[in-house]
């Protein structure tokens, strides 16, 4: 059991602060300026060495995170975008950890977002009492960045305005901010290391549009959904236990129920099923952090209220949370997969079948 | 003794001085290498896995004139299938392909130059091992599967290790890399090596099934005469799967070899291209993306000119020749026309400079495939990319397959198709020597030469060859351009001409051969198309047959097609399409003699078909639902069209169409059993329209009907005006022939208030919509006249004088300047 007073989550240089170790004492390849590992040592964090006892944490797209790397090394900035769930955060929190040793530095975007965020704001009391002056100001995360040859992460990006994005335009081209207030001359230069990640969201709704010039100060990256069901399972499968481990609790079944669980959301998600049928997408997000946390509902469920035994009607029952958020249509689409994928595949197998008799009696629509 | 250098065992058996290079197709780090290795083991002779019937051919692929790619096409014939439309017997096509940087051509080459014999050494090109794997399909290669370098166990778990995606980015990062390095025994010994353990982990029993064993010992048994004729160190380039068999002695169980001679295939020297190069990857055959190789291949010499140049040529610069490359490509394609956005400098060199970090990262010397495109990836697109992919990397996908095509000496032997094709052009004034475009003018119905150089142009057409392309001419369907004289075409020989002929010489030795297979694949694919039923698709399709002079006589090559228009007619539901058919044929009767129909009469058999099959259809057009009820009273129109067409064939041809073919008895009484039943108001206009052209029926009673419909009680007043469409829509010239259906009109327009007549007066207009303007002027004067008016007294123009104008202008001039003061201009 946890102690009381652990946190929820650890920061990834915290949690990893061991392989770290581990990565840096062996690493004798050349470092980029102001970088913890060099770029293999960072590759090696993310991918996994089995040598080093360094386990992998990115799954799915290894040239992805190779290009990743060599894009923070050059001018430009690194931008990650692509559906909910697809690991951005994760993979923008890995690498800051690992490349500047701090994952801390974070703007987390949002409607809200303005340029005080981005560049420095004040401490008023001080300001009025001293006048405008290094005490009385108060860095952004990016500022910090720049100051310490970090790399910031920029979270969500096109949910905060347009005008507020493009004060990084000048950050990145220039790598230099001006502090007017401190004087004509006053001027932060971002020392050798320093970087931007920012992830993004393109297609969800309340999100902005991105300027072009701020485009092209950014090399972009999609990361993709996991594209293989029985990769994404075995995924699933080690999240659900890191979790339940983490309170103690056990349950039978898991396997075959996430495998309902991930080949539903693999077909959901595709618009059309492995034997080739063709069926409606809901709008809503299907990703693997989804399932993840499906499964997990439904095992606590059937820890603390069944037997401990997981089954497909677990999975079913949980399902609709996860399916009706925001569009009435999701219902329908979802009962059609229940009606003919799903009653089709009870007959087959037994998991399938929980599901199919469960999720018969959901008030989709 | 002397001590071997290291390495040298794995490609060496000193005993028999036998080198066996392992190399894999379209390698130019294995073409480089085996240069080096040439140069410095200088064998005696050089043998190559190819199959051994090529060896009268090695003499033209060392001709100066030969020119990458290339490749040795191979016909084999084999029994056709049961169920194939094509004749009993059919052939094969089979491809071996050379590119620059082929291993096997830079050994062929070596021994031009050195003068020393060079043999192929697998069994012959007919023999079943060869094709165990393929299917009877078109363009299957005659390369050894190169499937175990990118798939199973062993090359999974490298990749894993190395972190490459896949079988080909380890190959690339363990051998393409070293593409100028001078060592060329530890290359060798390494892929050696490699292919050693792939072999090992590969399943001994397909070895039987895909004739690989067979293969192997045909090899072997070469290599063992080869070894007993000649003295000093022999070369044998093979893939490098074989490699550990062929260092194996001769087993005792290997059959004798076997020659080419009596060969049951022909082999002949064809120009390729690197997209057909790059297509044939689909059987495994060779690296994807040839571009990218031959760019690699060029870079083997290492700097010419010292590095960091503009003109460097060393593989470090690979990255930015290519690049630039692209960016030029992309500039070039988007001044003519749509295309990907052209990189600005700034993301060029922040591609460049990614591509080589990538390369670096990884561990290679320089930027190998999969870190340019990785580089081109991440910087050149600037937003989402869709898991399919973006038009940018399609379009860098297609740069780098290439587009360049060899060239093969003329004096080197085509199949026969191509050959009877060429000398068929010659004859009839074509320049075949180069592939520039070239516009020719024919003059068919006078010169019988250009007759039949139009012929071959649409025989090459129809078969899918695109030699020629028509940019005027008589068309059958359409009676103006039909009295035209000249044909233009423009013409062009290109490889892709020669590659269709090449695909089609598996089925056919001359052009009448491969019209006739064309055409039996066209009919059956019809049903494929939603066509089978359709008379239509199947009179184009004779038509085209027709234009390429295929024999239309009895047992000819169109009677197939002949039959499949008279069930598609005969099984039509469609009164409409019938028509549109009955129409064709017509048409297609007319122009008979431009289109060299010998068997006039078969085609009046199909119209009298036609015919008949329209008559009994007609009265279920009584049936036609609302919705359909203006196709139905188009079908009507073109039947008068149809009738017309018919008088005039009888006029136009002499003894042409049969007198009584089209038999209007028969119609009428049609007609009649449509009138009986129960019609909607347009199809009765229509109706009555025929009878009185006819004389069936007399104005006064058409006029009498007419009134009772535009007085009738519709809720609708398009109701109304119904029959009038209907009426219009068959014989307009009826409104001012018959001055009963004018009176008619001119009573319900005096007759009705202002209300009600503007309520009926979009319907009116409506109605008239298909008058000419000529013919509305006619109306007019015919009206004019009814009311004793000159037509010019119907038209008023509503002048302005001058005053006005002047008015007018001022009070403009007012409000511009208030709106310019009140600042809202």
């Amino acid at each position: 059991m946890t102690s009381r007073t652990d946190p929820i989550r650890l920061p990834a240089e915290t949690r990893y602060a061991a392989e770290l170790a581990a990565l840096s004492a062996q690493d004798s390849a050349p470092r980029p300026a102001g970088w913890q590992l060099s770029p293999r040592a960072v590759r090696r964090f993310l991918l996994g060495d089995a040598t080093l006892g360094i386990a992998r944490k990115f799954y799915g797209d290894d040239p992805l995170v190779d290009r990743a790397i060599v894009s923070l090394m050059s001018q430009q900035g690194l931008m990650l975008v692509g559906e909910p769930g697809t690991a951005k955060s994760l993979l923008s929190e890995l690498l800051t950890a690992a490349i500047s040793g701090t994952s801390a530095l974070v703007v987390q975007g949002s409607a809200g977002t303005n340029e005080d965020h981005i560049r420095y704001g004040w401490n008023y009391a001080l300001l009025l009492a001293e006048g405008p002056s290094e005490r009385a100001l108060v860095p952004s995360p990016v500022l910090s960045a720049m100051r310490q040859g970090r790399i910031v992460r920029f979270e969500e990006i096109t949910r905060c305005p347009p005008e507020v994005q493009d004060a990084l335009i000048s950050i990145l081209s220039e790598k230099a901010l001006a502090l007017p207030e401190l004087g004509a001359d006053a001027v932060a230069s971002a020392a050798p290391g320093f970087n931007i990640i920012a992830t993004a969201n393109l297609r969800d709704r309340g999100v902005h549009e991105m300027s072009s010039a701020l485009k092209r100060r950014f090399n972009f990256e999609t990361v993709h959904p996991i594209a293989d069901p029985a990769f994404e399972r075995e995924l699933v499968l080690a999240q659900l236990a890191e979790r339940l481990g983490a309170g103690g609790i056990a349950v039978t079944g898991a396997r075959e129920t996430a495998e309902v669980l991930v080949q539903t959301f693999s077909d959901l998600r595709c618009g059309r099923t492995t034997e080739g049928v063709a069926l409606n997408r809901p709008d809503a997000v299907l990703s693997t952090a989804e399932a993840v946390n499906v499964l997990h509902a439904a095992a606590l469920e059937a820890a603390y209220l069944d037997e401990g035994q997981l089954t497909g009607a677990h999975v079913a029952r949980q399902l609709q949370g996860v399916v009706l958020k925001d569009c009435a249509e999701d219902g329908k689409r979802l009962r059609a997969y229940v009606e003919h994928i799903a009653k089709e595949r009870a007959g087959r197998s037994a998991a399938w079948k929980a599901f199919y008799q469960s999720a018969r009696t959901l008030r989709l629509d | 003794m002397e001590a071997a250098a290291p390495g040298e065992g794995q490609i060496h058996d000193r005993a028999r001085d036998l080198w066996v290079v392992p190399i894999r197709h379209h390698s130019p780090a294995c073409a480089a290498q085996l240069e080096r290795l040439i140069a410095a083991v200088a064998p005696a002779a050089i043998l190559v896995e190819g199959p051994c019937d090529f060896d009268p051919l090695i003499e033209a692929i060392g001709d100066p004139r030969t020119r990458a790619p290339f490749a040795v096409v191979a016909l084999r014939e084999t029994p056709g299938r049961q169920d194939a439309p094509a004749p009993a017997i059919r052939r094969v096509a089979s491809y071996f392909p050379f590119c620059a940087h082929s291993p096997e051509l830079v050994a062929l080459h070596a021994a031009r130059d050195r003068g020393i014999p060079a043999r192929f050494i697998d069994l012959p090109s007919h023999a079943r091992a060869m094709d165990a794997d393929a299917a009877l399909t078109e363009g299957r290669s005659l390369l050894g599967s190169e499937h175990p370098f990118t798939i199973g166990d062993y090359v999974r778990a490298l990749a894993r290790a190395l972190g490459c995606r896949d079988g080909n980015e380890v190959w690339d990062h363990l051998f393409e890399s070293r593409i100028a390095h001078p060592d060329w025994r530890a290359f060798f010994a390494d892929t050696a090596r490699y292919c050693a353990h792939i072999r090992a982990a590969s399943d001994p029993a397909s070895g039987e099934d895909d004739g690989t064993f067979a293969r192997e010992a045909q090899m072997r048994a070469l290599l063992a005469q080869t070894r007993a004729e000649i003295d000093g160190p022999i070369l044998a380039v093979v893939g490098g799967f074989h490699a550990p068999a062929l260092l194996a002695p001769p087993a005792r169980a290997d059959p004798p070899a076997r020659t080419g001679a009596k060969t049951a295939s022909r082999a002949y020297l064809v120009r390729y291209g690197m997209r057909q190069l790059d297509a044939l990857r689909g059987y495994d055959a060779g690296l994807p993306l040839p571009g990218y190789y031959e760019r690699l291949w060029a870079t083997r010499t290492g700097p010419k000119n010292g590095k960091g140049r503009d003109d460097d040529t060393s593989p470090a610069a690979l990255a930015r020749t290519i690049l630039t490359g692209f960016a030029a490509h992309l500039r070039e394609a988007g001044a003519q026309g749509p295309a990907p956005e052209v990189p600005s400098v700034a993301v060029l060199v922040n591609a460049i400079e990614q591509a080589e970090r990538l390369a670096a990262l990884r561990g290679r010397p320089f930027a190998l495939r999969d870190d340019i495109l990785d580089a081109v990836r991440s910087t050149f697109v600037k937003g989402e990319l869709a898991r399919a992919g973006s038009p940018l990397m399609t379009e860098f996908h297609a740069w780098l397959t290439g587009t360049a095509i060899g060239d093969v000496p003329p004096s080197a032997a085509s199949p026969p198709l191509v050959e009877a094709v060429r000398e068929r052009a010659r004859a009839l004034g074509f320049t075949l020597s180069d592939g520039e475009h070239r516009t020719r003018h024919l003059d068919i119905y006078r010169k019988p030469r250009h007759r039949a150089a139009s012929r071959l142009c649409h025989a090459m057409t129809l078969i899918g060859a695109p030699f020629a392309e028509r940019t005027a001419g008589p068309d059958f369907r359409s009676d103006v351009a039909l009295d035209r004289l000249h044909e233009v075409w423009r013409t062009s020989w290109s490889p892709h001409v020669e590659a269709r002929l090449i695909a089609l010489s598996e089925v056919a030795d001359d052009l009448d051969e491969a019209l006739a297979f064309v055409l039996a694949q066209s009919i059956a694919a019809l049903p494929q198309a939603g066509r089978g039923r359709d008379a239509r698709a199947a009179i184009e399709l004779f038509a085209a047959a027709c234009r390429a002079g295929l024999d239309t006589a009895p047992g000819g090559g169109t009677e197939a097609l002949l039959a499949l228009i008279e069930d598609a007619v005969i099984e039509d539901p469609e009164p409409a399409s019938l028509v549109a058919a009955l129409s064709d044929l017509l048409l297609l009767r007319r122009a008979g003699e431009a289109l060299g129909i010998a068997n006039p009469t078969a085609i009046d058999r199909l119209v009298a078909t036609a015919w008949r099959r329209v008559l009994t259809l007609l009265p279920t057009l009584a049936d036609t639902g609302e919705d359909r009820l203006d196709d139905a009273l188009r079908a009507l129109a073109d039947l008068r069209g149809v009738l017309e067409l018919a008088r005039t064939a009888h006029d136009r041809l002499d003894g042409g169409l049969e007198k009584g073919t089209l038999d209007h008895r028969d119609f009428d009484t049609a007609l009649e059993r449509l009138a009986a039943r129960p019609l909607a108001p347009l199809l009765a206009g229509a109706i009555e329209a025929f009878a009185l052209i006819d004389g069936r029926r007399a104005p006064t009673a058409l006029a009498a009907r007419l009134s009772g419909e535009l007085a009738g009680g519709y809720a609708d007043p398009a109701e109304r005006l119904a029959f009038l469409r209907g009426l219009i829509a068959i014989a307009r010239e009826l409104l001012w022939n018959v001055p009963e259906v004018l009176a008619a009109l001119e009573g319900i327009v005096t007759g009705t208030d202002e209300d009600a007549f503007r309520a009926l007066l979009p319907h009116l207009r409506l109605a008239l919509m298909p008058l000419d303007p000529r013919e509305i002027d006619r109306l007019a004067q015919r009206i004019a006249e009814r009311l004793g008016t000159g037509s010019g007294t119907l038209t008023r123009s509503h002048a302005i004088g001058e005053d006005e104008l002047a008015a007018n202008l001022t009070l403009d001039h007012a409000l511009a300047r208030l709106l310019a003061e009140e600042g809202l201009a």
